[in-house]
Formats: structure tokens, sequence, C-alpha cells
């Protein structure tokens, strides 16, 4: 799971920021020794698939053929999660900063909950408790628990992303007749995502390798389906290596595209 | 001008705001009649802001009452956008839109709030954006602009809300004295259009130029008021003779 540093203190300060994350970092274009160092990751990593997969096709090429159907899942897992987790964040960070205790309590008490809870523990809670409420299939219960787990952890960037924006603009917002969510939609937010963005990016990642837990709840991501493979040809240690690197691969390349999207925010000025 | 048969723009009794303990405005009342300029002066700390903020309510009072143009706005049934729409407020940190070009900012709350067309918007703003000289800048982001420019932005946007009221919070107080200048000609030639204006400030030479009436303030209350020539020359009270003579 994905450690908040300090979020607040890091997003507040405007630079330097320490933006530890626990994924492969997010290659910016000023840190020369990352960009070379995720060219190398990168390039290594496909390389030894290639070379794998041409020299003992059996197992590596069949496994490579199998695995593909789950790579989808984890993708469709991914960005669901993601999206849902995006959604929760926002109006939990809301919720933070908001004057309304209740709302505020309701809030907090989310946040200080799942940070205090397993993500695995989480998922199998969620995903349980969901099957007894509602009949929700395996897949939608497992995006569900992923989200309300990440939610939490969005909050706490979103209501710091918030917090850094100096509160002569909110109030200049306001002093025009804009209501509260009229300044957040024109003036706060607009503003915040720039802070915003680089710790989002390492949450997208760490949820990107997170949803290889949802394999436990009978969903068929790239894990699962590498121990549906290993269990049928006792390939356990071949299978592994596959499946690890094909997560290298992928965790790299969405890094890559986030460090591409912060340049377009212009979030790294 | 004559304004003292006008009728009351801003009426205020008895006002009270503590900050916890402190009391930062002490049983304030005042009434600003309809056009007329009013410059408040007084030592730093000494209520000014708070004072100008409780009528836009970005301060909430603990006790007396504000009346603006004829809505009570301590009534908690008053729709305090609507009144805020009307009072038009610059802030001594100008509080530019960072991430909206000059044109956009002074744009901004006239789509949101007033509901203007961007058109109808784009063209109130260029006017007023030639009116504070920085028509010129209209393209650019404010991180492009000096001090100056960006406080004449900011009044420019106040001003596209076509405010019936204009708060100044000691607007040139951030800027290097090369700007305050221009800065103060156009609050000099917003003044001369008649609207009605509050003023923090100690720049004596435009409380002079502009004030129908100074305020003095002290630790939150009103210690004295009067006409600028009158206050300044022949101040009653020693706590405003001790301030005049430090700043003047
Ligand atoms: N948000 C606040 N919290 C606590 N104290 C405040 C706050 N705003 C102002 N004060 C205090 O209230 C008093 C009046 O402040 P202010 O109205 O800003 O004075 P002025 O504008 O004349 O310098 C000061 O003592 C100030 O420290
Ligand atoms: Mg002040």
């Amino acid at each position: 799971m994905a450690e908040i540093k300090e979020w607040k203190d890091a997003v507040k300060t405007p630079r330097p920021a320490i933006l530890i994350s626990d994924g492969p970092a997010i290659p910016r274009r000023k840190d020369s020794g990352l960009f070379t160092a995720w060219r190398i990751s990168f390039i290594g990593a496909i390389a030894m698939v290639a070379y794998l997969a041409i020299s003992r096709p059996d197992p590596y090429w069949k496994i490579l053929k199998f695995i593909p159907d789950g790579i989808l899942v984890t993708f469709q897992v991914t960005i669901a999660a993601i999206v849902l987790a995006l959604i929760i964040g926002l109006f939990t960070g809301l919720g933070r900063i908001s004057k309304n205790k209740i709302l505020n309590g309701i809030a907090s008490l989310y946040v200080e909950i799942i940070r205090g809870i397993p993500l695995l523990v989480q998922l199998f809670y969620i995903y349980f408790a969901l099957g007894r409420i509602v009949n929700l299939p395996a897949m939608a219960s497992a995006i569900i628990a992923m989200a309300v787990c990440y939610g939490a952890y969005m909050g706490e960037i979103f209501r710091a992303g918030i917090e850094s924006i100096s509160s002569g603009q909110m109030e200049a917002a306001r002093s025009l007749g804009m209501t509260s969510s009229q300044a957040m939609r024109h003036v706060i937010l607009p503003q915040a995502i720039k802070t915003i963005l680089p710790p989002i990016g390492n949450e997208f990642v760490a949820l990107l390798k997170d949803s290889s837990l949802v394999s436990i709840l009978a969903v068929s991501d790239l894990l699962r389906r590498g121990r549906e493979f290993a269990a049928e040809s006792f390939n356990y240690f071949e299978t592994y290596t596959m499946v690890a690197l094909v997560y290298l691969i992928i965790t790299l390349l969405l890094s890559k595209l986030i460090s591409i999207m912060e340049e377009k925010v212009g979030a790294n000025r | 001008m004559r304004t003292d048969n006008r009728p009351i723009m801003v009426e205020m009794r008895g006002i009270c705001k503590y900050f916890g303990q402190l009391k930062a405005l002490d049983n304030v009342s005042l009434d600003v009649r309809d056009g007329e300029k009013l410059v408040l002066i007084g030592p730093s700390g000494s209520g000014k802001s708070t004072l100008l903020r409780s009528i836009n309510q970005l301060e909430r009072i603990d006790h007396g009452r504000i009346i603006i143009d004829g809505f009570d706005i301590s009534d908690p049934e008053t729709n305090i956008n609507k009144v805020r729409e009307e009072i038009g407020m610059v802030f001594q940190s100008f509080n530019v839109f960072p991430h909206k070009t000059v044109l956009d900012n002074v744009n901004l709350a006239q789509i949101v709030v007033r509901k203007r067309s961007r058109k109808e918007a784009s063209e109130i703003s260029r006017e007023l954006l030639n009116k504070v000289g920085i028509i010129d800048k209209a393209e650019q982001y404010p991180d492009k602009l000096s001090g100056g420019q960006q406080q004449r932005v900011a009044i420019a946007r106040a001003l596209a809300m076509k405010p019936r009221i204009m708060l100044f919070d000691e607007p040139t107080s951030a800027l290097d004295p090369e700007m305050t200048g221009e800065v103060l000609d156009v609050m000099i030639k917003l003044a001369k259009e008649g609207i009605t204006m509050m003023v923090a400030t100690h720049e004596m030479g435009f409380a002079r130029e502009v004030a129908d009436r100074v305020i003095f303030m002290d630790y939150g209350a009103i210690i004295e008021e009067g006409k600028s020539e009158h206050l300044f020359k022949n101040p009653t009270r020693d706590r405003t003779k001790l301030f005049l003579d430090q700043i003047l």
C-alpha cells in the first residue's frame, strides 16, 4: 500500500518537495539519472522477455500467450478503481476541509479507519460485506473495495493540494459573489491540480501494483492467470518470472505516461 | 462632492468582532453615504482590515448590525452572495488568479456569477482594462506582470461586477514606491465617477485629494473622524496626533 509520507508538508512547500513513492519513480525530465534508469529497466525487461520467449518457447512463450487476458483485467480493475477513487478522494478532501462538523467528521473517520487497516484485510472485508448485501460480480466488488481503500489516500492528497492554495484566492473569489463551490471549481481546484498531480501519479502506479491483490478474490487478473498456468504446468519459477517482468513493464509504462501528463499540465515547472 | 444629503449605503451599528480574547472591533458605528469617499487610517492592527472585511462578510461579526443598501447582512435570510456582487474588494496582496489570463481574470465572475456570455463579458473587461491602462496585457498571465499591474487587474476585476461600493484594503502597501502612483491614479479616476469608496491606506496625499471624510481607528475603535484638512491639521485627540506625527 502506498504510504503517505507527510503529503501535506511535501505538497505545501512548493519546492523542494519530498515525494518518495513506493512505485517506480516517475521519470521526471530534470532527474537525468532516473531518466536513464527508467530506460535501462524498460529496455532490459523487454529484452529479457523476448530472449526467454525465443530461447525457451516452452514454457515461456506459452506463458506469454496465456496471460494477456489477465493483463486486460488488471487494466480494467486499475482504471475503474482509480476513477472511482478520484471521485471518492475529491469529496473526502472537500469533507476534510469543510467547516460543517458532520461532513468533516465523516470524512476524517473514513480516512482514519481506512489508513489503519491493511489493504488485504479491507479487500476481504468489503468484498464479503458487499456479497452479503448485494450480489455483485467479483470484479465489481474488487473494484469498489480498491476504490474505497485508495479514496482515503486520494482524499488526503486533495486536502493538502487545496490547502496549498493561499486563502486570498478563495477570498477574492467569494468577494466577487461566487459561491464556495463556484470558487472551488473555477479558482481553487484548477490551481491545486498542479500540486496534486505528482502524488496522484504515484498513487496510480501503487494502485496498479496493489491490484494484484484482487487475484485472491476470484478475479482473473494478471497474477491469477499466472497462478492458473503454474498450477497446471508446475512451472512455478518460470511463470512468476514472466509475471514479474510483465508487471515491471506495465508499471514502467504507466509511470512514463504520467510524467508526460505532468509535463502537459506543467506540474513540474 | 456633497454627500451628506445622499441615502445611506452602509450602516454599521455597534459592531464588535473578537478573535479569541482579542477585540478586533470595539463597538464601531459608522454610516457611509452613497457616493461618499471614506479613508480609514490607523496603526497596524487597529482593525481597518477587519472593518472592511466585515462589510462583505469575509469576517463574521459577533455583535451589532450591518445594513448594506437596505439589506441586513447579519440576517441569515440574506443571500450574502447577492450582496457581495454589489461590493467590490481590492486586497493588499492583489489575489489575482494566476491560472487565468488577465482578460479571463476580469471575465470569470461576470460569466460565473453575472451569467454574461463570454463575448459580452470580454467587451466589458476590455473596456475596464483600457481604463486601468493594461489593455495591452490582456492575453498575458499575471506572473508576467508587475505588482502595480496586477493590482490594476484586481481593480478591473472588481469593477466588472458593476459594484455600488468599492472596498480597498491597503491597495498600495505591498507595492514598490514607483508603482504606487499608477494604482493611486486609477483610484482617483474612479473616485471622480461617484462610486462609494472605503479605503484603508497610509497614503495621506490620496486622502487629502479624494476623501470626503477620514476615520482614525485605534484598538478596534473609531477614535476620531473629520474632513481631511481638519483632521490632518487639527487632530483633537492625542492618539490621532501621535499617529499623524509618525506618518506625515
Ligand atoms: N484571522 C485572525 N485571527 C486572529 N487575529 C486576527 C485575525 N485577523 C486579524 N486579527 C487581529 O485583529 C486585530 C486587527 O487586525 P486588522 O483588522 O488586520 O488591523 P489593520 O488592518 O488595521 O492592520 C489585530 O490585532 C490582528 O492581529
Ligand atoms: Mg490591514
